[in-house]
């Protein structure tokens, strides 16, 4: 007998059968969840990570190196689970904002070399990273380490121009592929950096393209980041930055102030396109500090370059990492209708939508532990409650905490989480 | 100012102040171990603030470093050394390099009376083994923040045991990776999710060792 289809299966048929239908409605979807309006459904999020690997066969070297492999693997996965909207790195990507700080005066590409890939990293050799096949085990995730390459002695140097200090000091001391700056050595470091980053940007643009073909959506997405994580990411690491804004408020606060100006011309290198064009930042800083911290040395900048950008015709889209409940109020100081908050683990997420309902568009709402450790039933009777509770309300998107799911994680899961979508979700 | 000063200053994490109070009972001829005393107690209350959710990770690693700072001054005036209450070799395991929660443990613990060896992070499980050899430690701590950090926990157990050591050694395990069911498959003796817990039972294991 053959097994009843589900209605992920259904939403598979159609996307093989009218891609163009699909798409238009998937953008219709987010777009309105995006403007707090109600769309036919609510919009759910797709999924990746190690379980894109394990369901594929591929390994994160091969997400990480191997371009050949990845065409047919994220094909594949994309075709089996469905989403209205996701982020696939592919290749995979780390956070690499410092280079986009580096060239920020350079738009045509500040907003590409702004994420560290594999393939840049060997020449790079940047301590900020470490990479599959090469630093660590081919089917480990990469890995973001950071460190700390700015000595506390040095905030006044890098506030006289940090662009300036990013080049001379910064990047020598933490990428010692690179050499010594004018050396032939570092010249040709970015010339061959530059090759490679038109490589990947190719085969990025040509897999858009395919995945578009089959019924999915992409808004023109820029980049952003809290001035006080690029301190804290790339420069002293997060201990570092902590004590620094015991030790050296005053420092730490200017060093968040020249970088403002940097960050907004990285973002707006991509022009705000109608009718959505949004601002992407994770935020990693937020969930360690105690709200006097946060809204003293973390909040008041990154507010500026969110407000500044939302003025300019773009939507927010924040990541917040971690539990940032003790910090939510804060966001209702932005203009209704700034953007997207996506929350990780915050500890109550109830509590969280309803503060922000009607005047953030919300993301999130399924623990990913749910996802990894539940069952198929558990996780449909999740979803069902959740959704019911915020429904009618619109400007909601399901969707994990993170979108990276481990190995583990049981292909059965991953469909309950998008057929509850599909079956509760309907406004 | 007196010692409850320095307990109070302490516990507002207010670093200059501390140090300001703790020279000057130096000075005027306190006793070092005292000044310790109270560290060890503001740092037991700035740990159980955090466990209420009152206090943050940048409040508990303020504390570390102010801990850090007294022992710096502290220290050199110690008469004769205090006889530390046990030895413990701690680090983060193979493969993770989160070394937040392990530093604030080891502050902890170093405030409780214990010499602290920190191996630092990604520690193979051979550099456990050399040193439980070399230091001869009562306890072995291991940090471990990542899913994958979990079978390099496993993997240093079992060296401990085939190196014969697994009999001179208590194992806890911490960080935020580590629950009972990570405990009993890594054949550690006991696990915890935060520092003052994890100081807790460190702090039970020695006065059993002594009761013995
Ligand atoms: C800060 C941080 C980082 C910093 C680390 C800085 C540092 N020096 O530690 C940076 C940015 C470098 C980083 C890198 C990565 N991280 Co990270 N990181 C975190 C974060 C946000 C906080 C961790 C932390 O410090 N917590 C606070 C401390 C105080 O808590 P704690 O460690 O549990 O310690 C307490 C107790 O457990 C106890 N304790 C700790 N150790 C010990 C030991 C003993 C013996 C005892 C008794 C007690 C004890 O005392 C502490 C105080 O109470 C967490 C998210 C989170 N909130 O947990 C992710 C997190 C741990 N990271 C994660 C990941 C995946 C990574 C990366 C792999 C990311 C990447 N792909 O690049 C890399 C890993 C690099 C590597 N090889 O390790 C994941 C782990 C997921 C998983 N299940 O494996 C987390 C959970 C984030 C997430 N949700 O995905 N990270």
């Amino acid at each position: 007998m053959a097994k009843m289809k589900e209605p992920i299966d259904l939403w598979i048929e159609r996307h093989e059968r009218e891609p163009d239908v699909v798409a238009k409605e998937k953008f219709d979807r987010f777009l309105k969840a995006a403007e707090l309006k109600v769309p036919d459904r609510v919009p759910v999020a797709g999924l990746f990570g190690d379980f894109l690997c394990e369901y594929t066969g591929i390994t994160w070297y091969d997400l990480s190196y191997n371009l050949e492999k990845i065409r047919p693997a994220v094909l594949k996965f994309v075709h089996n689970f469905p989403s209205d909207w996701g982020i696939i790195f592919a290749p995979m990507m780390l956070e690499g904002f410092i280079l986009g700080l580096a060239f920020a005066d350079f738009p045509d590409f500040s907003n590409t070399i702004r994420f560290l890939t594999g393939p840049v990293h060997d020449i790079l050799k940047d301590k900020w990273s470490q990479w599959p096949g090469r630093e660590i085990k081919e089917d480990f995730h990469p890995q973001f380490r950071g460190g700390e390459f700015m000595k506390p002695e040095e905030y006044k140097q890098f506030i006289e121009n940090p662009i300036e200090f990013i080049h001379g000091t910064i990047l020598p001391r933490a990428c010692p592929g690179l050499g010594t700056p004018g050396s032939p050595q570092w010249n040709a470091a970015w010339i061959k950096i530059g090759m490679t980053m038109q490589k990947i940007a190719s085969f990025q643009a040509q897999l858009i393209a395919e995945i578009g073909k089959m019924g999915n959506i992409g808004f023109p997405l820029t980049n952003a980041y809290a001035p006080a994580d690029v301190i804290g990411d790339f420069l002293r690491y997060p201990t570092g930055a902590m004590l620094d804004m015991k030790r050296r408020p005053d420092e730490f606060k200017m060093a968040c102030e020249v970088l403002v100006e940097p960050i907004l011309k990285i973002a707006t290198a991509i022009p705000p396109v109608p009718p959505l064009t949004v601002f992407f930042a994770p935020l990693h800083l937020n969930e360690m500090l105690s709200p006097k911290l946060y809204n003293e040395f973390y909040w008041p900048h990154l507010k500026k370059i969110i407000e500044t950008l939302v003025a300019k015709g773009y939507k927010g889209f924040i990541f917040f990492e971690g539990d940032h409940s003790p910090h939510v109020d804060t966001i209702l100081e932005l203009p209704k209708g700034w953007g997207i908050a996506w929350f990780e683990r915050p500890k109550n997420f109830m509590e969280v939508w309803e503060k922000l309902k009607g005047h953030t568009a919300v993301m999130g709402g399924v623990p990913t532990s749910l996802l990894i450790g539940g069952t198929p039933e558990k996780i449909d009777e999740y979803i069902k409650d959740l959704l019911s509770k915020i429904k009618p309300e619109g400007g909601f998107i399901l969707s994990p905490g993170v979108n990276e799911l481990p190995k583990t994680t049981s292909v059965a899961n991953v469909r309950a989480y998008i057929n509850a979508a599909l079956k509760y979700g309907v406004y | 100012m007196s010692l409850k000063d320095l307990v109070e200053a302490y516990i507002d994490l207010d670093e200059e102040k501390v140090l300001k109070i703790a020279e000057n009972l130096l000075k005027s001829g306190g006793d070092p171990a005292e000044i310790i005393e109270a560290c060890r107690s503001a740092t037991n209350i700035i740990g159980e603030k955090f466990e209420r959710g009152e206090y943050f990770l940048s409040e508990l690693i303020l504390a570390g470093e102010i801990f850090n700072s007294v022992m710096r001054i502290v220290l050199p005036q110690l008469k004769k050394e205090i006889k530390p209450i046990g030895i413990i070799v701690l680090g983060t395991v193979q493969g993770d390099i989160h070394d937040i929660g392990k530093n604030i443990f080891k502050a902890f613990a170093e405030a409780a009376g214990f010499k602290v060896i920190d191996l630092g992070v990604d520690v193979p499980p051979e550099k456990f083994v050399e040193a439980i050899r070399d230091y001869k430690p009562d306890t072995v701590g291991m940090s471990c923040l990542l899913t994958a950090g979990i079978e390099s926990m496993k993997k240093t157990v079992d060296a401990i045991k085939e190196a014969s050591l697994r009999d001179m050694v208590k194992i806890i395990i911490g960080g935020g990776r580590v629950d009972k069911t990570t405990c009993e498959y890594t054949g550690a003796d006991a696990w915890t999710n935060d520092a003052a817990t994890g100081v807790r039972i460190i702090l039970k294991w020695a006065e059993e060792k002594r009761g013995r």
